[in-house]
């Protein structure tokens, strides 16, 4: 099986201190990948050594077969890296066609492309500004809309929705939703809500090791589901919902939130219950989510490790 | 193989043209192509002008070859006009240092603002580099030749002809100062992939100089034998350079052609091992 990225044994070190340790992993192409860990786990350099910015350490790391920064690689890879900006003395017409015609586009199929993306982050009525006419917004959305000039396979985006306000946030992952069937992408983020609406995959980091690589919608769906309440003066919730025919166990995670976990085989019909359960008692709720959310299946798991 | 080369030709040259535009397109440029053209205006008018209508003075003419000709260069007064000797004498000189100025930034603030990392996704840091490097070059072709062009029209307009041998000189000053100005062009190309602003560049290259030639000259001073040496410096051709005439100057460009292609090798192992 071809994957899109393979990485064995892959370290890197800044002098004494040791970024990446010894990861081992080999992702497939098709749904959106999270790249997800805390500050300093060392999720910028993964992305810089995917993206041939820095030389490894050592081990070995492929990207759709080949060397990072290899020329095969050119027009198939692309990239939002994070604080990147354009050359501040040319429009961002200028410089998106530019990068067209170095991609291998005639000088007007380079335009036409780049007032293609421009209009994808909405940024169509700004092709003859310059970058530094931009809100810092503005150029996270230029910077996404040129790694998705012409066709790339894989598309890796470093904190694509940081420093959005909630509208372009939002449109950032729906255009993420609807290409992702186009191309294949790699997202780091620190927003775990939008990794786990966008994502089938996830790569945990945390100093520089991979702590976990899973599914985001396999185990953590089998025999859990996530109820939030709504505010409200409620007693007596938790031993009511341990009560529940087929609960294993049920953990409140946060306030008036509730993780239940469940016998699949047992209670097969189990949110059906839960809803009745619900009316029984006067209970309103908020959400009622399937499955643990990303947050906890991770955490979970890195706090049972720790 | 002559995929990956054709693919390195074309996107080198859209690099070289990008600067092109760099120069006639954008603020910036415009700004550099007044400067240009206000100091070449006052070079053209006060010295090259003044010293070539002294220079008709024949005390003065016989006064400066005794001059010249105890320092080698004998020959620098005999070029078909007058403004060509002074504009010559002066270029040769006051371009190498104008150079390490107006080359400084060719890859540093790509690199310090990011935008290497658009770039590298998309062509090979060959290209970035020697693309870079050329564009340079064909921007100095082009004002080198525009300066001799003003230069080779306030002559018609003192004298009232264009003599064939003066568009020979003018050609042959044209390629030389081109090729003085390589080694100096490549330093900034390494100097520039070495650093993260222009600033630190210059100030680099101009370090390395100083560290290079003082140290050379320390050396000398200690072991003479070592003299050879300070003869492979950018730059050392030049003395020699004016001795020559015509078509005969191109002799002394081993040298700097020479230490281009080391300064460029090295600034390619620099941009291929940095970290973007």
């Amino acid at each position: 099986m071809s994957y899109l990225i393979e990485a064995r044994n892959l370290s890197k070190s800044f002098g004494q201190k040791a970024v990446l340790q010894d990861l081992t992993f080999s992702l497939p192409s098709g749904e959106p990948i999270a790249l997800i860990g805390p500050n300093g786990a060392g999720k910028t350099t993964l992305f810089s050594l995917l993206c041939g910015y820095l030389p490894a350490s050592s081990g070995e790391l492929t990207v759709l077969g080949h060397k990072p920064g290899s020329s095969a690689l050119f027009g198939r890879v692309s990239a939002l890296p994070q604080d990147a900006m354009l050359d501040p003395n040319f429009s961002l017409l200028t410089q998106l066609s530019f990068f067209g015609q170095l991609q291998g586009m005639s000088k007007a199929k380079a335009l036409a492309e780049s007032r293609r993306v421009l209009s994808l982050v909405d940024l169509a009525g700004s092709a003859d500004l310059k970058a530094t006419a931009l809100s810092h917004g503005m150029r996270k959305r230029v910077a996404i809309a040129q790694a998705l000039m012409g066709s790339p396979e894989l598309v890796m985006l470093d904190e694509p929705t940081a420093g959005l306000d909630p509208v372009n946030a939002l449109q950032v992952r729906q255009l993420i939703a609807t290409l992702s069937g186009e191309a294949s992408f790699i997202i780091s983020s620190h927003n775990i809500f939008e990794l786990e609406r966008l994502c089938g995959t996830v790569l945990y980091l945390e100093h520089g090791k991979l702590v976990q690589q899973s599914a985001v919608q396999s185990a953590a769906t089998q025999g859990y589901v996530t109820l939030t309440l709504e505010p409200g003066a409620y007693t007596d919730v938790l031993p009511q919902l341990r009560a529940l025919p087929g609960v294993i166990a049920v953990s409140d995670s946060q306030k008036h939130e509730y993780v239940l976990q469940f016998d699949a085989e047992l209670a097969p019909d189990f949110d059906l219950t839960l809803l009745m359960a619900l009316r029984q008692f006067g209970w309103r709720y908020r959400q009622l989510t399937k499955g643990q959310t990303l947050e906890q299946q991770l955490f979970a798991v890195t706090a049972k490790q720790a | 193989m002559s995929a990956a080369l054709s693919l390195f030709g074309r996107q080198t040259w859209l690099y070289s043209r990008f600067e092109l535009q760099r120069l006639f397109l954008t603020p910036r440029g415009w700004f550099a192509l007044a400067a240009f053209t206000t100091i070449w205006y006052f070079l053209l008018r006060y010295p090259i002008y003044q010293a070539s209508v002294q220079l008709q003075e024949p005390e003065i003419q016989q006064m400066l070859s005794g001059m010249l000709g105890m320092v080698g260069m004998y020959n620098l007064l005999n070029w078909s006009l007058p403004e060509l000797s002074v504009y010559w004498a002066l270029t040769v000189f006051f371009m190498p240092l104008a150079v390490l100025f107006a080359t400084a930034d060719q890859t540093c603030s790509d690199r310090s603002r990011g935008t290497l990392r658009f770039l590298t996704l998309r062509s090979s840091r060959d290209s970035i580099f020697f693309g870079r490097f050329i564009g340079q070059i064909l921007v100095q072709a082009l004002l080198i030749g525009l300066s001799l062009l003003a230069t080779l029209g306030l002559a018609v307009w003192r004298v009232g002809e264009l003599p064939l041998s003066a568009i020979n000189a003018t050609l042959v000053i044209w390629l030389n100062l081109l090729i003085v100005l390589l080694p100096f062009t490549a330093l900034m190309a390494l100097c520039s992939a070495l650093v993260r602003s222009s600033r630190l560049a210059i100030s680099l290259a101009i370090v390395s100089i100083g560290v290079v030639t003082g140290s050379l000259g320390y050396l000398v001073w200690h072991f003479p034998d070592l003299r050879v040496v300070l003869e492979y410096l950018p730059g050392a051709q030049l003395p020699m350079l004016l001795g020559a005439q015509g078509w005969e100057t191109l002799k002394h460009c081993g040298l700097p052609l020479l230490q281009t292609a080391v300064l460029l090798l090295i600034g390619r192992i620099v941009m291929q091992e940095k970290a973007l």
